[in-house]
Formats: C-alpha cells, sequence, structure tokens
C-alpha cells in the first residue's frame, strides 16, 4: 500500500467518522439522560434535506445550520410526545424516524419535482490548517477537512467536560441513573431528559447537514442509510462516554472506508460485500457491548408523573 | 393538645418554641377515590426530635413528602418558622433547610459518595472539594465516609449514612427521616438514634418516622400519630407508653391482643427436614461469603437466624432454600420449599401482574401446556380469605396492595401446596404492627403444623420472639448459641474488627 493510499484511507475514514460521530455525541448526551433517541435518524435526514435547501438559498455555511435547526425540530416534537406527554421512547423514536424519512422525500418531490432532480449545492470546501496539514501521512487527513470535522473533533472534550466537570451534568447522569434521586435533590428530571433530547437532536441535524454539504453534496431519498441506528450503536460501543463514541466512530468510519481502500487495491471483491459492512459491525458491536458494560440504569425508561 | 413549651427528654435543656420549626395545618391528600390524609396536622419545634408514628397506611410517608416537596396536598397550610410557605419541589424545601432521608434510598448507585452528595448544585463541580466537604462532615459528626466508593457497593448502614450527610452537605437544619432503622442491624440502629440526639442537641431539628416504639420513646421529645389520614394524638414522650401510643395508632383493642406474641414452643424431636453439611458459597469474585456451614432443621421447629447485614446469612438462606447451589458441601433438601425473599418487590413478585398472576408464578417453570385460569382464580380468591389479604379481587395488580397484604399473599403461595420446609428472609420488614402480628402468626402455625421453619430477620427482638432456636452467622461462619439476647448479640459481632 502507497503512502497515498494510506492517507487516502485515513481521510475517507475520517469523513465517514465525522456525521457517525456528530450524531453519537448527542446520542451519548441524550442516553445519558435516560432518553433513547430511536428518532435519531430521523433527524439526520431532516437535517440532509434542510441542508440541501438551506445551502441553496444562503450558502454552504448557513445550510449547516439550518440543518440543525431541523434536527432540532425534530427533536422538539418527540420532547413533547415522550416527555411531556410521557409515551413510550422507542415506539415514539421508531414513528419519528418513520415521519422524517416520509416528510423528507415528500418534501423533497414537492419542492424538486416527482423525478427529484438531482441538485447539487454548494458544499463545505476543506480548510487546511497551516504547517499541520503538512505533516506526512496523516497531515492532511486530519487537518484538512471541513468545518464539521473540526466541529465533531472539538465536541468530543467539550462534551466531556459538559458532562464530568459540572454540576448540570452530574444531574444530567444521575437522571439517567435514578430519576428518583436526581428529583429528590433538586433537580429536574423532564428538564435533564429533554435537555438531552434537544442536544441529541441538534447533532442528528448536524449530522445529516455534514451528510449532504461535506460529502455528498446532493440529497437522495433515504440517504441517511441508517446512519442513526449506527450511531446509537456507537454509543453503545463507546460505553456511553464521548471520547469512546469517538473512538467508536472512528472504527465505524475505517470500516465505510474500506470500500474505497480495497478499490483503490483493486481487489476482484463485491463492493457490497463493504457496503454492508458497517452494519454487520453494528450487529458484533452490540452483541460485544451489551452485558459488558453497563448502560444508565434508567435508559428507554419512562418518568413517573410526579417527575 | 398542642403545647407551647417543649421540654427535651434527652437533656434538660428547654426549648422555648415561640413559632415551631415546621408546621403542616390541616393537610388533606386523596390519590383518587382513596383518601390518604385528611386533616392531619404537625407541629414541630426547633431543636426537638419530633416521633410520627402511625401503622403503614397512615398517611406519615404522605405528609412527610408533602413537608419535603415531593407531592402536594390538596388543602391545607405549611408554616415554616411561623412564615406560609408554599413547597413545589425538593428544591424550596431544601432552600428553607429541610432534608429527608426517604424510606427507600434515593440514592444514584452507580455513581460515587462524592458524585451523590455533589448532586443537585449549580456551576462547575469539583470532585476535590465535594471529597473535602464530605471528610470534613465526618469529622464533625461522626458519619465517616469514603469519597471515591460507589455507592452500589456500599453497606446498607453505610448507604444511609451517605444519604444522612447528603442532607448535612446542604447544610440542612431540618431531616425528615422515613423509618430510619427498618434496614439497620441493631448495633447499627443504636449508632443511629445516638447520632439523631448529638444533632438535636446541638440545635437541629428531626422528624422520625419509625415503628419500633421503644426505639421511639428512647430518642423522641414528642410524639404526634395519624390514623387513617388524621392526627389523633400530640403529645411529650415523656406523658405516653408504649401502650398509650399502640392504642392510639391502632385505634382498637381487639387489635391489640393480636400483637403481644405466645410464648415459643418446646424443642422440636421431629425428623430432620433441611440437612447442610460443610456448605461455602463463593462469590462472582471468589471471596467466600458462606464457610463451611452445617446445619439441621428439623419438622415442627422454627430456627431463627441472627446475623448482621452481609455476614453471610443470605448465602445460607439462600441454600436451604435450594435457591442457590452451594460452592462445596452437600445439602438433602426436600423438593418444595417455601421461600419469601426480603426484597419483595424485586424477588418475589412482579408487580404489575394480577394476584392470580402472582400466585401462578410457583412451580411455574414446572408447569406445561395450558394454564388453567379458573382454577388459579378460585385458589387465590380462596388463600385471600384465608390469609386476610385485603384486595378489591384477585384480578387488581399487586402493586396496589398495602406491603402486609402482598407479603401475606407471597405467604399463602409459599405455602399452598403445604411444603415440608418455609424459609423466610425479613419477614416483616417495612409491615406495619398489625400485619406484622399477622405474617409472625402465620409463621407460627406453618411450625405448629408440622413444617421446618427459618427465619432470618435483622430485629434481633423478632428472631427471638419467634424461634425456637437460634444460630448465629458471623463473618460467614454458623454458630449454635443460647437464645438470650446477651450472648446472641455477641455472637453475632464476633469476627468482626
Amino acid at each position: 500500500m502507497s503512502a497515498q493510499t494510506a492517507t487516502d484511507f485515513l481521510d475517507a475514514s475520517i469523513r465517514s467518522a465525522t456525521p457517525l460521530l456528530l450524531a453519537a455525541l448527542g446520542e451519548t448526551v441524550a442516553e445519558r439522560s435516560g432518553v433513547i433517541n430511536v428518532g435519531l435518524e430521523g433527524a439526520i435526514i431532516a437535517g440532509c434535506l434542510a441542508g440541501l435547501v438551506g445551502a441553496a438559498e444562503f450558502g454552504p455555511m448557513a445550510g449547516l445550520a439550518i440543518a440543525g435547526a431541523a434536527g432540532l425540530g425534530i427533536a422538539i416534537i418527540f420532547a413533547v410526545v415522550a416527555i411531556a406527554l410521557a409515551a413510550d421512547q422507542i415506539i415514539t423514536g421508531t414513528a419519528i424516524t418513520m415521519l422524517g424519512l416520509g416528510l423528507t422525500s415528500t418534501l423533497y418531490r414537492v419542492l424538486y419535482g416527482d423525478g427529484g432532480a438531482a441538485l447539487q449545492t454548494p458544499t463545505l470546501s476543506p480548510i487546511g490548517i497551516p504547517l499541520l496539514r503538512d505533516i506526512p501521512l496523516i497531515g492532511s487527513a486530519l487537518f484538512d477537512q471541513p468545518v464539521p470535522t473540526y466541529l465533531a473533533a472539538l465536541l468530543v472534550p467539550a462534551v466531556w467536560w459538559g458532562m464530568y466537570r459540572t454540576q448540570f451534568g452530574l444531574a444530567l447522569r444521575a437522571t439517567g441513573e435514578n430519576p428518583a434521586a436526581a428529583r429528590a435533590s433538586g433537580i429536574s428530571p423532564k428538564n435533564m431528559q429533554s435537555f438531552g433530547i434537544l442536544f441529541g437532536g441538534l447533532c442528528g441535524g448536524l449530522a445529516g447537514g455534514t451528510l449532504v454539504l461535506a460529502q455528498v453534496g446532493t440529497f437522495a431519498e433515504g440517504m441517511s442509510a441508517g446512519r442513526g441506528f449506527v450511531a446509537i450503536a456507537i454509543v453503545a460501543l463507546g460505553r456511553w462516554h464521548p471520547v469512546g463514541a469517538a473512538l467508536a466512530a472512528l472504527i465505524f468510519g475505517m470500516a465505510s472506508a474500506l470500500q474505497f481502500l480495497f478499490q483503490a487495491l483493486d481487489l476482484k471483491l463485491p463492493y457490497q460485500l463493504f457496503l454492508a459492512l458497517p452494519y454487520a459491525l453494528t450487529l458484533a458491536a452490540l452483541a460485544l457491548a451489551s452485558g459488558r458494560y453497563r448502560a444508565p440504569k434508567s435508559l428507554g425508561v419512562r418518568l413517573n408523573v410526579a417527575d | 393538645m398542642e403545647r407551647a413549651v417543649v421540654v427535651s427528654s434527652g437533656t434538660d435543656r428547654p426549648v422555648t418554641a415561640a413559632a415551631p420549626r415546621l408546621a403542616l395545618g390541616s393537610i388533606r391528600r386523596s390519590y383518587g377515590s382513596v383518601l390518604a390524609l385528611d386533616d392531619a396536622s404537625l407541629s414541630v419545634a426547633a431543636g426537638e426530635v419530633h416521633a410520627l408514628l402511625g401503622e403503614n397506611g397512615a398517611g406519615k410517608s404522605t405528609m412527610m413528602k408533602i413537608a419535603f416537596g415531593l407531592d402536594r396536598a390538596d388543602v391545607g397550610t405549611i408554616h415554616i418558622d411561623g412564615r406560609p410557605t408554599t413547597m413545589r419541589s425538593p428544591r424550596d424545601a431544601m432552600a428553607h433547610g429541610i432534608g429527608m432521608v426517604q424510606q427507600h434510598f434515593a440514592l444514584v448507585d452507580a455513581m460515587t459518595v462524592a458524585e451523590n452528595v455533589a448532586l443537585g448544585g449549580i456551576g462547575a463541580f469539583s470532585l476535590e472539594a465535594t471529597a473535602a466537604t464530605i471528610r470534613r462532615i465526618g469529622v464533625e459528626s461522626g458519619l465517616d465516609l469514603d469519597p471515591g466508593a460507589i455507592v452500589r457497593d456500599l453497606p446498607i448502614g453505610a448507604q444511609q449514612r451517605l444519604e444522612i450527610v447528603k442532607a448535612l452537605a446542604r447544610r440542612t437544619t431540618t431531616l425528615i427521616l422515613d423509618e430510619p432503622t427498618a434496614v439497620l442491624s441493631p448495633t447499627e440502629s443504636t449508632e443511629l438514634l445516638e447520632w439523631i440526639r448529638r444533632f438535636a442537641d446541638s440545635g437541629g431539628t428531626v422528624i422520625l418516622i419509625a415503628h419500633k416504639l421503644r426505639e421511639v420513646l428512647s430518642v423522641a421529645d414528642r410524639v404526634t400519630v395519624l390514623r387513617r389520614g388524621r392526627t389523633v394524638l400530640s403529645a411529650l414522650a415523656s406523658d405516653v407508653t408504649e401502650d398509650s401510643l399502640a392504642g392510639a395508632m391502632l385505634g382498637d383493642s381487639a387489635a391489640r391482643a393480636k400483637v403481644s406474641a405466645p410464648a415459643p414452643a418446646a424443642a422440636s424431636n421431629g425428623p430432620v427436614v433441611l440437612s447442610v453439611t460443610g456448605v461455602s458459597v463463593a462469590d462472582a469474585t471468589g471471596i467466600e461469603r458462606l464457610r463451611d456451614a452445617t446445619l439441621e432443621v428439623r419438622a415442627g421447629e422454627i430456627v431463627g437466624v441472627a446475623a448482621i447485614e452481609g455476614a453471610g446469612q443470605r448465602e445460607l438462606l439462600r441454600v436451604l432454600a435450594g435457591r442457590m447451589a452451594p460452592t462445596r458441601g452437600t445439602v438433602h433438601l426436600p423438593a418444595s420449599i417455601g421461600f419469601a425473599p426480603e426484597d419483595r418487590h424485586r424477588d418475589a413478585v412482579v408487580l404489575d401482574a394480577t394476584l392470580t398472576e402472582n400466585v401462578a408464578l410457583r412451580g411455574a417453570g414446572q408447569r406445561r401446556g395450558i394454564i388453567g385460569w379458573d382454577a388459579l382464580r378460585s385458589t387465590t380468591t380462596a388463600m385471600m380469605k384465608a390469609r386476610d389479604v385485603r384486595a378489591d379481587s384477585e384480578a387488581v395488580t399487586i402493586r396496589t396492595l398495602s406491603g402486609g397484604n402482598q407479603q401475606k399473599l407471597v405467604l399463602g403461595r409459599e405455602l399452598a401446596d403445604a411444603p415440608p420446609a418455609l424459609v423466610v428472609e425479613n419477614p416483616t420488614r417495612g409491615l406495619d404492627i398489625r400485619a406484622t402480628a399477622d405474617v409472625q402468626a402465620a409463621l407460627r402455625a406453618a411450625r405448629d403444623a408440622g413444617m421446618a421453619v427459618v427465619v432470618y430477620s435483622s430485629d434481633l427482638d423478632e428472631v427471638l420472639s419467634l424461634a425456637d432456636r437460634v444460630v448465629v452467622v458471623a463473618a460467614g461462619r454458623i454458630r449454635d448459641v443460647p437464645s438470650d439476647r446477651e450472648s446472641v448479640g455477641r455472637a453475632m459481632l464476633s469476627g468482626v474488627s
């Protein structure tokens, strides 16, 4: 393998990992507050379409922000139904994902016609960090990336700091373990979980925006392609910790990048095999992670009315 | 019944109560059609230990949850230091210096002691600063804790200390304790009661919910008794006796007669039913919780097991009940053994299943094919009648029943096929006087019917009053001892550093 191939592989890994990491960081925060957001896929696909439309109107950076806002909007629906109305999280989340996938397809056809004309959008160009990008082998892969990659990388320590060094983070984690104990300490579990959901939605929307604006450059129906569920697996594999999520996202990014690598190496294997790899890895990750590491104790449990 | 001046019983220090520290007036609270509190009042002076008594379901916990902002009254007033106050959440209560240790601890058991103490604050979270606070409180109050310990690894007594330290760290001056001694060993209980006295003597105020009247009278300055949601008595502790309190709580003399315990029967010569020889049990980490235990239990006797928490009695009981395989040693057990574990909600019942479904759980692993629900329903109904389980029907979920009625149904279920042996663990924990008497009577009846009965209770008095013979488990080993309080108490502590 030549040095250029290695660099390309690393670059592709980072690119594939970025939206997964953004979504997984948001989901980590949501799950630590006790909410499993199966609606994450819905937030990502909403972010995809909103990013496309926003970028076409106002440019790619605004498109990214609008993508985040779209994810937030989807999350508000989830929060109202799952927290304020105390509905089952899994059922609500599934409905939100269906809603996201259906609504984006419909809106896309309404906006761009029945054929869904493959609209090209201005994308976020890589921003090179002087000096660092010139490091051999890893320089261009790590330090010549579009904005969302830097954002995701900075978000890892930020989420860690928020979760482990602030009273707010302590209260959020306590809510995910034992909402009654949190309440007895003067914390509002509803507020904590609502925050977790909204942050998760925002990150999901940004992940969708990243997908369109930093990778594909266009929208296709169902283009989120299960990344929301992959992100949920990443959270478990990362042991509900932001740094763990970063490592797990990188592993998944590499799995996705393998297809490019094998093409470059000109191996005669059907490419569908590599397309399936991240999903097979998801199953393996969940099987490995479950049991060995403990999820937040109250994860997925509905709050009592009093909480 | 209100008195303007309160004299502390523990010291001769008079306490003037210009305005009560905490006063709840004419509280009314209903849940659906159930009236939990109806014109209940409570007035607690600063610096006193105030005992709040009543049977289960009398409304004590509800009243204290209202005082702590965990629940809200439909009607009624709350005054703090004479000023009318509304409690919307525990945050409001804490702002007024009120703390509460609930019967079921409100701890995050995956977190450290320090994280639990810091919970509820604002701003940055510093582990070091919190640990320093915990050590300072430990020095000041004698409530020692390791700030870095994970709560789930702490014994129950330490978890309770943590709840109190949590309250003290928030500068709590008025502490509500909901049945704090129910989960403690006798030694731990004594230590806690001594701490309560010291806290009050140094100016703190304590509201103590408790069942054991002797305990209450040993520490309280004043008592308030609730019966069916109403305040029926409020008096100085020095003006009441165990008997007059029981009368106020129960309200009728017939119920009181049931409470006094009959004398234990003579030693049994029946055949050996349960037999374990040289049995050891190691936990997941390889530590031997029970070592080389040998015990025989005969038909027609109650063997009482006395132990402090974590001494190995938990493993012994489960081996005897056939619920745990020993790592070493031989066991001879009958095919069917009744078992009532101490954590009823977790280990004995499915809370959201109906009474019939819960009864059907026994032996469910052995049965095959289609379930005969009609037969099970009539069995359950008959069981409810025989065991005095009070519920609207067999079709209600067991969650809706009081602890006493749940336990009576569990015992009924475990005894339904008349097994030759019965093993029970803390059978009356959390039950009120009446249900306690019923459960104890059921255990004696099982003995009299020729069963081999094993009873463990963390309440030593209960072990002594029920048992025909007492064995002590200390540091994983079994000791046979004379059944007097002194010998048993000493043996329980032997082997403890």
